[in-house]
C-alpha cells in the first residue's frame, strides 16, 4: 500500500531526509519513532503530497506520488498534529467539505457514526474557535477518516486528546488497519507505537537506523535483547559522541 | 535594553534578514529587483517639475480630509471599533500577558510596535509629497504626517480600549457609547447645516474643481468649522504650505498627540479601576478581553446556525468555492466599504454640484463606486489564496489538481466582487435612463451594459489573479491571511500595492486591447459606433480571460511546489 524508495529531501544544504526507504502493507501498522528534529515530519509530509521530495520515489496505494499525485491522495489521509482547521466551518461543514472532495455520496450515513465514534455529535454545529484542543484534534482525525482512506498518514494523532479520547484513538487506529489500511503512527508515546505498531522505523538526523518488526531490529542488535522499547529507542538514537539526541 | 524594546529590534532585524535571505532565491531576487525599481521610479527618481500632487495640497482637499478623518474616527465608535488595534500575536498573548507586567505597559508596547507601520507610510507619503515640489522641508512634512497619523493609530487603540471595557459593563456599555455617537451626531449637524446653508452657491457651479473649492471654503466657515475643529487641528500641519504655517499648526496638533496619548493611558487606568470593582471576577474579565484580543486582527466568524448547501458529489473544486463563500458570508464586515462608498458620495455630490440632475448623480456615484470595488476591491475581500496559503498543508493535501485549487480560490473572491460591481452598472444603466443627460447615447449606453458582466469578470479575474501570485509565489513577503489593513496610517503601503497591481494588470490588457482594435477594425469596422464598442470590450475580456486562466494554470504549477516552510 505504501512503498517509499531512497527518499531524500533537502533544504539547500540540509538534508532533511536522507534515503529512506520502507514499505508497509495492507493491514500492517508502522510506527515511526525518532528525536526532535529527525525528519519524521518531513517525511510524512513527502507521503501526504505536502512537501516534494528532492528525490527518491513514492506510491500510495499503487499510485505514484509525483505522476498520479491525484488518485495517490484519494487514497490517503493524512492527519497532522497541528489540527489544520477552517475557522469559519463548522464540525459538520468540515465533513460535508471533505465529503465532496473525495467523492463520498454516503455522506449522510457515515457522518452520525463518525460523529459519534469521536464523541463530536454535540458540536456538530460549533464552529472550530469554540472547540478545545481535544474536540479539534478530534475533528482532524474525523476529516480523515470521512472517506475510509486506504492509507492513514498519522503525525502524533494523539497529541491534546484526554485519556477516554486516546483509547479510542487507540481502538480506531487498530480497526482501521484491521480492516485493510496500511497506516504509519509517527508518535513520541513509545507505549503506544509497542502495543499497536507491526513494525518500527527508527530514524535520527534524517536517516533511518533501523526498521523491521521489534524481533528483526533486535536481532540486528543483539546487545538490546531484553530491554524495554524505550531503552531500545534510547540506544539506537544516542549519539555517536554519547549522550542522546532525544 | 528595555525588554520591549529589545522584542521589537531583534524580530524586526531577524525578519529583515530572513527576508533577505529570501533572496538567493531568482525568483525572489527578481521580485527585489522590480520592486527595487518600483519604488525608485513612484517614489525616489528624481523629480522633472511640479506635478497635479502639490495641489491636492490645498485648502479644499484639507477640508475633505478633515471630514474624512470624522468618518473614519466616526466608525470606530458608532459601527465597532477596529479592534486589529488591540491585536496581538499568540505568542505575546503566550509570553508577555502572563508576565509581571501592567496592561498600561502591553498597551505601551502595542504603541511602540505601532510606530514601525506609522513611521514607513510617513516616510512613503513624505516622498509620494515630495514629488510636488512644494516648498515645505521634508523634515517638516515627516513630522506633520507622523503627528496625523500617530494621532490616529492613538484614537483607534483608545476607541477600542473603551469599547472593550463598555462591553464588559453590557447594557451600562451601551449606554454610554450614547456619548460618541451624540458628539459625531453634533459634528454631522454642523455638517448638514453649512451645506444647507450654502446650497445655492454649491448648486451654481459649473465645474468639479469649482465645487471642490467652493465645498472646501463652505467647511472652513462656522458653523462646519466649529465642528470639524478638533479633527482639524491634527490634519493642518500635513497641509502647510510654508513652514511658517507648519510652526503655527505644528504646536496644537502636537498637543493632541499628546492628549490622545494621557487619554489612552487613562483609559487603562479606569478600566482596570471597573474590574477592581468586582474583584470576584476580575481575573475572568481580563481573561475574556484578552481572548477578544487574540481574535483581533480578524472579526470572529458568526454563528454557523445556517449554511449553504453542498451536494457530496460533484466537482471537488467547487467545494473549495462553496467553503470560501461561507467564509464571505460568515466574516464580511461592512465597514471596509466606508471608503468605497464616502469616495463615490463625495464624487457624486461633485457632479450634482456641476448642475447634473439626480439620474446622472445617482449614475456617477454608481460607476465611481464600480470603479472603486475594482481598483481597491480585491484588497478588501481576502478570501482567497492570500488566506487559504495558511492553511497549505491541508489545501496541499488534497485531491485535487492545484491549477483547478487557484481557480476556485481566485473566483471566490471574483466572482462575488463582480456580481455587486454588475449591480451597481445596471444601476447606474436604469438612473441614466432617468436622466436628461446622455453623454454617450443610448446605443453606446446599451453596448456597455451588455457587455460590462464580460469585462468585470475578466478584470476582476485578472486583478485577483495578480494579487493571489504574490501570496503564491512570494509567501514569505507577503502578509498572508483574512487580514484587512483599513487603518489610515497603513494608507501609503496599500497605495503601492494597489498601484503595481495595476500597472501588471496594464501590462496584461496589451494584448487583450490589441486583439480587440483588431477584431473591431477587420470585421465590423462599418457598424455602429455602440456595436464596435460592444465588440471592442467583448474581444478583450474574451482574451484577457484567456491570459489569466493561462496564468492560474501556471500558479497551480508554483502552488504545487510551494512548500508550508516558505509560509514561515
Amino acid at each position: 500500500m505504501i512503498t517509499v524508495r531512497d527518499l531524500t529531501k533537502l533544504y539547500g544544504d540540509f538534508t532533511a531526509v536522507r534515503s529512506i526507504s520502507f514499505h508497509v502493507g495492507a493491514g500492517e501498522i508502522l510506527g515511526m519513532v525518532g528525536p526532535n528534529g529527525a525528519g519524521k515530519t518531513t517525511t510524512l509530509r513527502c507521503l501526504g503530497g505536502i512537501i516534494s521530495p528532492s528525490s527518491g520515489s513514492i506510491a500510495i496505494a499503487g499510485h505514484d506520488m509525483r505522476d498520479d499525485a491525484i488518485a495517490a491522495k484519494r487514497a490517503l489521509a493524512f492527519i497532522p498534529d497541528e489540527p489544520h482547521l477552517f475557522e469559519y466551518l463548522s464540525v459538520e461543514e468540515h465533513l460535508r467539505f471533505i465529503a465532496r472532495l473525495y467523492g463520498v455520496a454516503d455522506v449522510e450515513t457515515r457522518m452520525p457514526k463518525l460523529l459519534d465514534e469521536l464523541e463530536l455529535s454535540e458540536k456538530k454545529r460549533a464552529l472550530p474557535g469554540e472547540l478545545s484542543r481535544g474536540m479539534r484534534q478530534k475533528l482532524a482525525i474525523a476529516c480523515g477518516l470521512l472517506h475510509e482512506p486506504s492509507v492513514l498518514i498519522l503525525d502524533e494523532p494523539l497529541t491534546g486528546l484526554d485519556p477516554g479520547g486516546i483509547r479510542r484513538m487507540r481502538e480506531t487506529i487498530a480497526a482501521r488497519a484491521a480492516r485493510g489500511a496500511a497506516v504509519i503512527l509517527s508518535s513520541h508515546l513509545l507505549n503506544l507505537v509497542e502495543e499497536l505498531c507491526t513494525k518500527l522505523l527508527v530514524v535520527r538526523r534524517g536517516e533511518y537506523v533501523a526498521y523491521g518488526t521489534i524481533d528483526e531490529i533486535i536481532a540486528t542488535h543483539p546487545e538490546l535483547a531484553g530491554q524495554s522499547l524505550e531503552d531500545v529507542f534510547l540506544a539506537l538514537t544516542s549519539d555517536a559522541k554519547g549522550g542522546t539526541a532525544v | 535594553m528595555n525588554a520591549f524594546l529589545y522584542l521589537i529590534f531583534t524580530s524586526g532585524r531577524n525578519r529583515l534578514m530572513t527576508a533577505l535571505r529570501r533572496v538567493r532565491s531568482p525568483r525572489y531576487a527578481a521580485a527585489l529587483i522590480v520592486g527595487g525599481l518600483y519604488i525608485w521610479s513612484f517614489l525616489l527618481r528624481p523629480n522633472s517639475g511640479a506635478t497635479g500632487i502639490s495641489s491636492l495640497l490645498g485648502q479644499p482637499t484639507e477640508m475633505i480630509i478633515t471630514v474624512l478623518l470624522v468618518v473614519t474616527l466616526m466608525g470606530s465608535w458608532v459601527f465597532g471599533s477596529d479592534t486589529t488595534a488591540l491585536a496581538f500575536t499568540q505568542a505575546e498573548l503566550s509570553l508577555l500577558f502572563p508576565a509581571p507586567l501592567s496592561r498600561r505597559a502591553l498597551i505601551g508596547y502595542k504603541l511602540t510596535r505601532a510606530q514601525i507601520a506609522v513611521i514607513i507610510n510617513v516616510l512613503i507619503w513624505v516622498f509620494i509629497l515630495r514629488r510636488g515640489g512644494t516648498v515645505l522641508p521634508a523634515a517638516m512634512r515627516a513630522i506633520a504626517i507622523w503627528v496625523l497619523f500617530s494621532t490616529l493609530n492613538l484614537h483607534r487603540l483608545g476607541a477600542a480600549l473603551v469599547r472593550s471595557a463598555w462591553r464588559e459593563h453590557g447594557a451600562a456599555g451601551s449606554r454610554r457609547n450614547r456619548w460618541s455617537i451624540v458628539v459625531f451626531a453634533a459634528v454631522a449637524l454642523s455638517l448638514i447645516a453649512s451645506l444647507i446653508g450654502a446650497r445655492v452657491e454649491l448648486g451654481a457651479v459649473h465645474s468639479t474643481g469649482e465645487f471642490f473649492t467652493v465645498l472646501g471654503r463652505v467647511l472652513s466657515l462656522p458653523p462646519a468649522s466649529i465642528g470639524l475643529y478638533p479633527f482639524h487641528l491634527i490634519v493642518a500641519p500635513a497641509f502647510a504650505q510654508t513652514p511658517a504655517g507648519w510652526e503655527r499648526a505644528i504646536l496644537p496638533a502636537t498637543a493632541m498627540v499628546i492628549v490622545h496619548a494621557v487619554w489612552v493611558f487613562r483609559t487603562d487606568t479606569a478600566f482596570e479601576d471597573a474590574a477592581i470593582e468586582a474583584s470576584a471576577e476580575r481575573a475572568r474579565r481580563l481573561d475574556a478581553i484578552r481572548a477578544r484580543r487574540s481574535v483581533g486582527a480578524i472579526a470572529p466568524p458568526r454563528s454557523a446556525a445556517s449554511t449553504l448547501r453542498l451536494a457530496s458529489v460533484g466537482h471537488p473544486a467547487l467545494a473549495i468555492f462553496w467553503k470560501n463563500m461561507l467564509c464571505l458570508r460568515r466574516t464580511a464586515q461592512l465597514r471596509v466599504f466606508v471608503g468605497p462608498v464616502t469616495m463615490a458620495i463625495a464624487i457624486g455630490a461633485a457632479t450634482s454640484g456641476a448642475g447634473m440632475d439626480l439620474g446622472a448623480v445617482l449614475a456617477i456615484g454608481a460607476l465611481v463606486l464600480t470603479g472603486m470595488l475594482l481598483l481597491f476591491g480585491g484588497r478588501l475581500i481576502r478570501n482567497d489564496l492570500r488566506h487559504d496559503m495558511q492553511h497549505l498543508p491541508l489545501i496541499k493535501s488534497l485531491p485535487i489538481p492545484p491549477g483547478e485549487i487557484v481557480i476556485a480560490e481566485v473566483a471566490s473572491s471574483a466572482l462575488p466582487m463582480a456580481l455587486v460591481q454588475m449591480v451597481f452598472v445596471a444601476f447606474a444603466y436604469v438612473a441614466l435612463l432617468a436622466s436628461h443627460s446622455n453623454p454617450f447615447g443610448g446605443n453606446v449606453r446599451l453596448a456597455m451594459l451588455l457587455a460590462s458582466p464580460f469585462a468585470l469578470l475578466a478584470v476582476n479575474t485578472a486583478i485577483l489573479t495578480i494579487q493571489n501570485a504574490t501570496a503564491v509565489l512570494f509567501p514569505a513577503w507577503v502578509r498572508l491571511g483574512p487580514v484587512v489593513s483599513v487603518g489610515v496610517e497603513a494608507l501609503g503601503q496599500n497605495l503601492l500595492a494597489t498601484v503595481a497591481t495595476i500597472f501588471s494588470l496594464a501590462i496584461g490588457l496589451v494584448v487583450p486591447m490589441l486583439a480587440g482594435w483588431l477584431v473591431v477594425t477587420f470585421t465590423v469596422s462599418s457598424q455602429t459606433r455602440a456595436t464596435q464598442f460592444g465588440v471592442l470590450i467583448v474581444t478583450a475580456s474574451v482574451v484577457l480571460a484567456i491570459e489569466t486562466y493561462g496564468a492560474m494554470r501556471l500558479l497551480g504549477r508554483a502552488l504545487s511546489r510551494a512548500e508550508p516552510l516558505q509560509t514561515a
